[in-house]
């Protein structure tokens, strides 16, 4: 791996605890708050495509798994990952990977930019949300023994929130390939 | 960023840090073949005991356990309407016990113990040619160095869109908080070869 993909990888893994750490945003048209932390997640596969991507994501996992407090709230240590929501963390790393393997394969720099915004946001979707909610329904479902239709009622009041992060993460992966592309292209 | 890491001279913080977690994965498959409340109920207590045996103020466990209260509690509100009152204890006392029992030996074990650890266990990796071990401890502390500075670089940005009159929106400040921050990847780099610190590759 080239120094240069490290130093990528390390400092997107700061962008996204540090938008954990940064208050939620609000966003003008719905009256929520915004956590950017998985936001972050599928910012990393639309901007740096799928090997770097999913390396900040396992990064950003790994100091919280030594005991740095860099998730969203201020959480980590070992008990993350001892927790009935740990599905949605082993999620993240699926999650960055598919969405920047998509994105490499949906996205070239030809395409004109709503077709590339589309794309992303296809990425992002199938990524951040699909392959996210599957890991976490999943394993809430199997450790608490709670059965997938009660893991999913359970989180079904997220996904709309996410859906949004979807399309912020498309959006800001388009205005970041036009402003300094870094997406591997297909040859 | 402080870490979650408590000092002490326990025979807990003795311990090597691999072997801390080699028996964390091993109480914890047990904690999931254990289905007797009693006995789940009585291994909380003992995860809860031993912080207080650490030294570490009920504030203190409270803090580091907030996290985790409300899912857990909801969980086991679910199994419990849903299959009985036994049933919800059982995950309760479960899933309270997993984390009391990562989180001491979060609070016993140094990031460079553990930073050891991921290397020494990187090694096989290293030698199917998938990573350099030493890339994770170097990583860890890039990302370490940096979280502050984009952090500044955020409040610079968001700054700039108070002295415009423009309220901070996620897109305007995420986009320019992602290319300021990689521009300067090509920098990092070339010091970090400049100074030899990967060696050859």
């Amino acid at each position: 791996m080239a120094t240069r993909d490290l130093v990528l990888s390390a400092l997107f893994a700061a962008i996204i605890v540090a938008l954990g750490l940064v208050p939620p945003i609000m966003l003008g048209f719905i009256p929520v708050p915004i956590t950017a932390q998985s936001l972050g997640v599928m910012l990393a596969g639309v901007v740096l495509g799928a090997k770097r991507g999913t390396i900040s994501v396992l990064l950003v996992l790994v100091l919280a798994a030594i005991g740095l407090p860099v998730l969203s709230g201020g959480r980590g240590g070992l008990a993350v990952f001892m927790a009935p929501t740990t599905g949605y963390l082993i999620g993240w790393v699926l999650a960055a990977l598919t969405t920047g393997y998509l994105s490499q394969l949906l996205v070239s720099r030809s395409q004109a930019g709503f077709v590339q915004t589309v794309n992303f946001f296809v990425a992002a979707l199938f990524g951040g949300v699909i392959v996210l909610y599957l890991c976490g329904i999943s394993y809430l479902a199997l450790v608490t023994g709670l059965g997938f239709s009660k893991a999913f009622m359970g989180s079904l009041a997220f996904i709309p929130g996410d859906v949004l992060k979807a399309l912020i993460a498309a959006l800001a992966g388009r205005a970041v390939m036009v402003g300094y592309p870094l997406l591997p292209q297909r040859a | 960023m402080r870490s979650l890491h408590i000092d002490g001279d326990s025979r807990l913080h003795r311990m090597p840090a691999g072997l801390k977690l080699a028996s964390l994965a091993v109480i914890s498959l047990a904690l999931f073949t254990i289905n007797h409340p009693a006995v789940l109920a009585i291994a909380a207590l003992v995860g809860l005991a031993s912080h207080a045996l650490l030294r570490i103020s009920a504030a203190e466990i409270w803090r580091r356990m907030r996290p985790f209260v409300l899912i857990v509690v909801v969980v086991a509100l679910f199994t419990g309407v849903f299959s009985g009152v036994t049933e919800g204890l059982v995950a309760l006392f479960r899933l309270a016990a997993l984390a009391l029992f990562a989180s001491l030996v979060t609070a016993t074990t140094t990031t460079g113990d553990f930073i050891d650890v991921i290397t020494r266990a990187a090694m096989p990796l290293e030698r199917l040619g998938l990573l350099k071990a030493s890339d994770v401890g170097l990583s860890i502390g890039l990302v370490i160095r940096f979280i502050p500075e984009i952090l500044s670089r955020y409040e610079v940005i968001r700054d700039a869109h108070y002295a415009r009159g423009l309220k901070p929106r996620p897109l305007s400040i995420i986009v320019p908080l992602i290319i300021t921050t990689l521009r300067s990847a090509d920098e990092i780099a070339a010091a970090i070869d400049a100074r030899g610190i990967r060696s050859q590759k």
